[in-house]
């Protein structure tokens, strides 16, 4: 049998090869679809850098899982490309980055560590009819301007020290209310001087009464008189409100002044939920709590980004975590609204009921740019560990409160 | 203005009027957007050019002035519901204040050089710690204006040719001020203040008056500068406004620049500020390399240029007197 080439023979082969190739290699198919543009505005230099960084290092591996899962569906698996542009801890910068962003095409974009840089920017994003996805922006003041560009995913402070206080008073009637008095222990800036206010309200209706409240400025170095007006105070709990290097040097003044404190309750502290912390200061970290944005590690998406994390050599922190989940909310967005149109993302957002992220969330829901259904958690160090303590559906490990004597 | 002007002057001046020109018919808005944020450490600048660059009285501190100058207007318009347009007056005039209470008490006290600098670098820590402690600005919350764009509120977010527009008319006014005390029979006192202030006060001149009025006058462009930022971005802090960092950009400009000069402090921030956003545009994948090309290049002006970039343009073709330098 021979077997002559014609013309029409050829085309029809041509024909099935290119059917075939097409079926077969879906990544090809990807690789020609056009990339969707997700900005993330974080702070990669200043005194904010450590977080931007650890936030665009979370949204890079929510990009890369996204990607890898196949891209935006709805949009042919169109992969999201990443633009990430520097805010350098300063809100007028991060105010003109937007500029920046939207001329490189974005839909929308994440950031941005911290209210004052979010608060600028989203404004200025606002005129550009650009969604911003806060990753982190605890301030009211963000979701309170009217804004339709505004979706932050997490919770603000009012819930946050709600959610904290509530949780101390269950750990304390559950433990027979040993903590009877508390001592507060604040920065000076818009964060602790915000919180400390809160928590020093809510003390009280919980039958705690607040004996110390001692500000300190960022950066502060000595700490033996702040250890010594706590132990003075004999105070049952301290309730610090500061950043790692304070939070550190101040747990340390705390054990060579030999406070014997029932425990430490911080809330966003920052240090008790973070690995870097635990691992430098395993003793003196021990048994502190902290109510902080976290995600659910029991979920397998979790366990991925942990290895991920551990993989790459950096700390596992709620900023990684809460960069990759804004990464997945935009993707949703994109998958549902199968739009990269920047009208149409504010859009996809505002109706997202999105319950797939990795955090402790129910579906998200958007009142006037506040996701309703966000909430915090409890930590608690344990050994190596940062364990979830509450609320008991995601928790990983027993609350121990009061903490065993230190003395 | 340009009397005594020398080609590579008027050239070096030319270039920036054509750049701040062009920032309207760029394609880009990047351009603009970082533009505005010059122009604002620009007034500053020219601020700090009153009495460091005229009166050679080196302040560490000018975010006192400029502190002050916003915080007084956003507390008036948070906490006291006060309209943006007195509340902008009343910045600019608390600025002038505090730069005038700190003068007073300086010179009181015959504080110069190093000790004026860090006398005032201690009066903006303290003037931040006590901002971030009580409750009337914002207790380290910080203050936020309401969202409200118009010309009532002063605010043009909305609209960023106007608002860059009305920002080169401020910038353009305040350098007109700074010409005129430069060759007024005040700016002749406070260059003989600079030069020598003995022989100054023994020619009969009121020293302790001069300096004191110099500092009201840079603090009344200091509070300006404040107050422009807080109606630009609409919140502010005690980090943000009382930082040592803005004292920082209110002194290299000028210095980079040429101190004393009128157009210096403007083409030392712009300059500044264009190396800065070029380094990043190009290394964009390496945050923070374009703070350290910044440095060199500020480390090298600093070594090379002791009367910075009018200087050495004022090198370039001099005419009309000899240096030609004091444009």
């Amino acid at each position: 049998m021979t077997h002559t080439i014609n013309r029409r023979g050829l085309l029809k082969a041509s024909g099935a090869v290119a059917l075939t190739g097409a079926l077969m290699s879906p990544a090809i198919l990807r690789a020609q679809t056009a990339a969707i543009k997700v900005g993330v505005l974080e702070p990669l230099t200043g005194n904010l850098a450590y977080n931007g960084n650890q936030c665009v290092a979370g949204a890079r591996f929510a990009a890369e899982a996204i990607n890898a899962a196949g891209g935006i569906k709805s949009m042919g698996g169109a992969p999201i490309e990443l633009v990430v542009v520097d805010a350098e801890s300063r809100p007028e910068v991060a105010a003109a980055a937007v500029d920046t962003l939207v001329e490189a095409g974005v839909c929308a974009f994440t950031g941005s560590s911290a209210s004052a840089l979010g608060l600028a920017s989203s404004q200025a994003a606002a005129k550009y009819d650009l969604a911003q996805v806060f990753s982190v922006g605890t301030a009211e003041a963000i979701v309170e301007r009217g804004l339709p560009n505004v979706f932050r995913f997490t919770p603000g402070v009012e819930k946050i020290s709600a959610v904290a206080m509530e949780n101390l008073g269950l750990l304390n009637a559950a433990a027979g209310n040993p903590v009877k008095t508390a001592a507060i222990v604040h920065e000076d800036g818009p964060f602790g001087s915000q919180l400390s206010g809160i928590v020093e309200e809510a003390l009280p209706q919980l039958g705690i009464t607040v004996v110390e409240k001692i500000a300190h400025p960022t950066p502060h170095r000595d700490f033996n008189n702040i250890a010594l007006r706590v132990k003075a105070s004999e105070a049952d709990i301290l309730i610090p409100t500061n950043y790692l290097n304070e939070y550190t040097l101040m747990t340390r003044a705390l054990q060579q002044q030999r406070v014997d404190l029932k425990a430490i309750y911080s809330v966003l502290g920052g240090a008790a939920s973070n690995i870097k912390f635990v691992r430098e200061n395993k003793d003196m970290a021990q048994y502190v709590i902290d109510c902080n944005h976290w995600y659910d590690p029991r979920k397998e998406q979790s366990k991925a980004l942990a290895a991920s994390v551990a993989a790459a050599g950096l700390d596992m922190t709620y900023d990684v975590m809460v960069a990759y989940a804004v990464i997945q909310v935009v993707a949703d967005a994109l998958e549902r609204g199968a739009s990269a149109d920047r009208k149409a993302m504010i859009d996809a957002l505002a109706a997202s009921n999105f319950d797939g992220s990795i955090m402790p969330y129910g579906p998200t829901k958007f009142v006037n740019g506040d996701n309703v259904n966000s909430r915090p958690v409890n930590l608690q160090v344990r050994g190596d560990e940062i364990e979830v303590i509450f609320p008991e559906e995601y928790a990983t490990a027993e609350p121990v409160f009061p903490r065993p004597s230190q003395g | 203005m340009m009397r005594f002007a020398s080609a590579g002057q008027v050239a070096l001046v030319a270039i920036v009027v054509l750049y701040l020109a062009a920032v309207y018919v760029l394609p880009s808005q990047v351009w603009m957007g970082f533009t505005i944020n010059a122009l604002v450490v620009a007034i500053i600048a020219l601020s700090w050019n009153v009495t460091g660059g005229f009166g050679g009285m080196s302040s560490f501190g000018h975010a006192a002035m400029y502190g002050t100058g916003a915080y007084a207007s956003a507390v008036l318009q948070v906490q006291y519901g006060v309209n943006a347009w007195p509340a902008f007056a009343a910045g600019i005039v608390a600025g002038a204040l505090m730069g005038a209470f700190i003068g007073a008490l300086s010179f009181r006290y015959g504080l110069k050089g190093s000790y004026f600098a860090l006398v005032t670098l201690a009066f903006a820590e303290v003037l931040r710690i006590c901002a971030s402690a009580f409750e009337i600005t914002g207790a380290g919350r910080g203050l936020q204006l309401r969202l409200d764009p118009g010309l009532a509120t002063l605010q043009f977010n909305s609209d960023r040719t106007l608002t860059y527009t009305l920002l080169l008319i401020l910038v353009a006014l305040v350098m007109a001020l700074t010409a005129w005390i430069k060759y007024s029979r005040f700016g002749a006192y406070l260059v003989a203040v600079r030069e020598n202030e003995d022989a100054a006060r023994a020619l009969g001149i009121d020293t302790y008056r001069v300096k004191v009025v110099a500092m009201a006058i840079s603090g009344a462009f200091g509070g300006l500068a404040g107050v422009v930022y807080l109606q630009l971005w609409l919140f502010i802090d005690s980090a943000v406004v009382f930082g040592v960092a803005i004292s920082v950009a209110a002194l290299i400009g000028p210095i980079v620049g040429g101190a004393g000069t009128v157009w210096g402090p403007l083409i030392g921030t712009l300059g500044l500020h264009l190396l800065g956003e070029g380094a990043k545009t190009a290394l964009h994948n390496a945050p923070g390399l374009n703070f350290v090309l910044y440095a060199i290049v500020l480390i090298v002006a600093l070594r090379f240029l002791p009367q910075g970039l009018m200087g050495l343009a004022g090198r370039i073709g001099a005419f009309g007197r000899k240096g030609g330098s004091d444009a």
